[in-house]
């Protein structure tokens, strides 16, 4: 390690941790002016009522990432989630269920993914046109009513394992995933390649396509899911429902430090972005803001977020010039690795 | 590349075509098959040969409903396609979907008009933007009526509505016996500035509020019609103010979902309001989770309002404003109308 190592390792620490102190500031502020905020309960409440969206953001995290982004999102996981809630009213079997959702999440995220590397769609326009047709095909099979009587479905999303809400246990795992796949993988590390440059990627021997057709797979699978947890908290199948989730999850990513212009953005980051906003919601709630004020507040925080995502660009851009090669090298390096050995 | 873009445009353009017919293919089902038999039974019996019933002039409605997508909005559609095959042999009606955009059911008014429609059926998505087109229909020669919702200025064209305030009044009415003195409340509204929530709000004011300065209203919020988005609220007050002794929506989604929130955190007493009927607050009171809901109901809505529609097509009468009775829902007759919701397939 040279200086320019201990540099490096420098400022992305500062950039990276930056998010957990502006996560722990607020934490310490809702904390003092609500005497409530850090009762178990609510701070499980938090948790269960992020939990969802969480989930999806992870989706996103890994899409923007890759230079890539899912506005089907929303209208998924209500198709996903109202097919999930009719194979269990029809079977009465809580894992065919399961199975059903992610199934749908999946299949409806292999079309994105199909659109975009073989058809070179531009990833907004692919997803677009699904948030249109999922949302329509999920109106289509339930005539636009809402399904009732779900039974034990619920339980999912309702129930705990100890204090622990189940969907909380959900995000958990989804979060180590993510950040499993982010760190220690191949894939991950194409993740960043593809999306920091796709011409230096291929050039490094990266298959493009092959990345983020995986990214939108595993994206349909966290879509999926939360489209199960999402009904089984309503308790009902809404065919109406997660209308714009797709934009409070990419919200979280974003203030999680994801930047939109691809190669950057971690697991952890988009949990802190996702426990900001959660906190946000929960302590104007807590104090009873006005509900227009609600919206002002909320506005400005994502006005920072992406101010702080422009100016982190900007700062890397300087010294993307310095570091291109370099960057190259290792990633071409990183990249042949698994094969040398 | 370009092979693939074509056939991508190809792909696209027989997934369009598809969903197309298969949206299409199922309204004829509906209403076509039925409209047929009826029609042959009554042909049957009555005295006229058939050559003078060709001859007979059929009536075209185009119903342009606020949007498809809303659960309302699909019963209500569905029951005015019902009531006309079911007693109006001489009239068809065309379904169009609105999607909740202003430029899109104006849109619809006016290719009605190009169409020469006999009549407009209009659920009016904001009372204000669609006074123009409307009126321009009218100018045409297009009788418009509107249903469920009204338009401003509306001297010229036929209206059918539930009274909104009534709707919360009922409601309001039962709560001032129930709701113990010193009481506290939360109020769960619909989207902002929309009229329905806004008028149900003053119903609410004029027939509780307004009687019960004791009651505190502890919190306010807009939960956007939204089961989830109620529900979360009511965690966050729950936590806050423990002790809740109402919760008060200007709608029955929102009502549910705060339930849900409250059934959770094991608060089973809870007095609950909401407005609509739906099928799951109809099963919420009965199974007594629920205190009571009005019922905004789609088939005397779409029954006067294809009554009216007629009578104005064929000149047999003027227009009118007719406002729709409201039952309340509670605990006793809540059976009747979970019977309704079946028939009209809402519950499955």
């Amino acid at each position: 390690m040279n200086s320019k190592g201990v540099n490096q390792w420098w400022a992305k620490a500062t950039s990276k941790y930056s998010i957990y102190i502006v996560l722990i500031a607020m934490f310490i502020v809702c904390s003092v002016i609500s005497p409530v905020f850090l009762s178990t309960k609510n701070i499980t409440n938090i948790s269960r009522q992020i939990s969802i969206t969480t989930i999806i953001a992870f989706g996103e995290t890994l899409l923007i990432i890759c230079g890539l982004i899912d506005l089907s999102a929303g209208s998924v996981l209500a198709l996903s989630g109202v097919l999930s809630v009719a194979a269990y009213k029809m079977t009465g079997s809580m894992q065919i269920a399961m199975v059903v959702g992610v199934s749908v999440g999946v299949f409806c995220n292999a079309i994105n993914g199909i659109l975009v590397t073989k058809f070179k769609t531009p990833p907004f326009i692919a997803t677009l046109a699904m948030q249109t047709a999922a949302r329509g095909a999920a109106l289509l099979y339930t005539d636009g009513q809402n399904i009732y009587q779900i039974g034990e479905y619920k339980a999912l999303g309702q129930n705990s394992i100890g204090i622990i809400p189940i969907p909380v246990i959900f995000m958990i795992g989804t979060t180590l995933m993510t950040w499993y796949m982010l760190n220690h993988t191949k894939f991950g590390r194409h993740l960043y390649a593809v999306g920091g440059s796709e011409e230096a990627a291929r050039a490094s021997g990266v298959n493009n396509n092959k990345t983020k057709m995986t990214a939108y797979l595993i994206n349909g699978l966290f879509v999926g899911v939360a489209g199960v947890l999402f009904m089984s908290r309503v308790n009902a199948g809404l065919p109406n429902g997660g209308i714009g989730a797709e934009f409070e999850a990419m919200t979280s990513a974003i203030i999680g430090g994801t930047s939109f212009s691809g190669g950057i953005g971690t697991a952890m980051g988009t949990l802190a972005g996702a426990f900001i906003m959660g906190f946000v919601n929960n302590i104007m709630n807590l104090l009873g803001v006005q509900s227009y004020m609600q919206q002002i507040v909320k506005g400005i925080i994502i006005a920072l977020a992406v101010v702080y995502d422009i100016r982190s660009k900007t700062k890397r851009d300087k010294k993307k010039q310095g570091n291109i090669n370099e960057k190259l090298v290792d990633s071409s390096n990183k990249a042949k690795e698994p094969g040398a050995l | 590349m370009k092979s693939m873009k074509k056939l991508m445009a190809v792909m696209m353009g027989s997934m369009l075509a598809l969903s197309l017919t298969v949206g299409c293919g199922a309204e004829p089902k509906a209403g076509g098959t039925a409209e047929t038999t009826t029609a042959a039974e009554e042909t049957k019996p009555a005295e006229e040969a058939k050559p003078a019933e060709e001859a007979q002039k059929t009536y075209k409605i185009a119903y342009i409903a606020r949007a498809q997508s809303d659960s309302f909005a699909a019963w209500l559609a569905n029951a005015v396609k019902d009531e006309v095959a079911k007693n109006y042999k001489d009239v068809t009606v065309d379904v169009f979907d609105g999607e909740s955009k202003n430029e899109v059911i104006a849109s619809h008014i006016e290719n009605a008009v190009t169409k020469q429609y006999d009549a407009i059926l209009l659920q009016p998505y904001d009372s204000e933007a669609q006074v123009a087109p409307a009126m321009e229909a009218m100018d045409a020669g297009v009788q418009v009526v509107t249903v469920n919702n009204r338009i401003n200025d509306n001297d010229r064209a036929g209206a059918i509505d539930a009274d909104p305030v009534a709707q919360a009044a009922k409601n309001a009415e039962l709560a001032f016996e129930q709701i113990p003195q010193n009481g506290k409340v939360v109020v769960l509204m619909g989207p902002a500035g929309n009229m329905h929530s806004d008028k149900r709000r003053i119903g609410w004011q004029q027939s509780f509020f307004d009687k019960r300065p004791d009651v505190k209203i502890l919190d306010e919020q807009i939960a956007n019609w939204n089961k989830d988005e109620a529900m979360r609220f009511m965690e966050d007050w729950i936590q806050t103010y423990g002790e809740i002794d109402a919760i008060i929506s200007m709608n029955d989604n929102m009502a549910v979902g705060a339930l849900e929130a409250a059934k959770a955190a094991g608060m089973t007493d809870i007095l609950s309001y909401g407005v609509d009927g739906t099928a799951e607050a109809c099963l919420a009171i009965q199974a007594g989770e629920m205190t009571s809901t009005t019922l905004q109901s789609a088939y005397a809505l779409a029954e006067e309002a294809v009554k009216l529609t007629y009578k104005l097509m064929t000149g047999a009468g003027e227009r009118e404003t007719i406002l729709v009775d409201c039952p309340l829902i509670t605990k006793e007759n809540a059976q009747e109308y979970i019977d309704l919701h079946k028939k009209a397939g809402n519950l499955k």
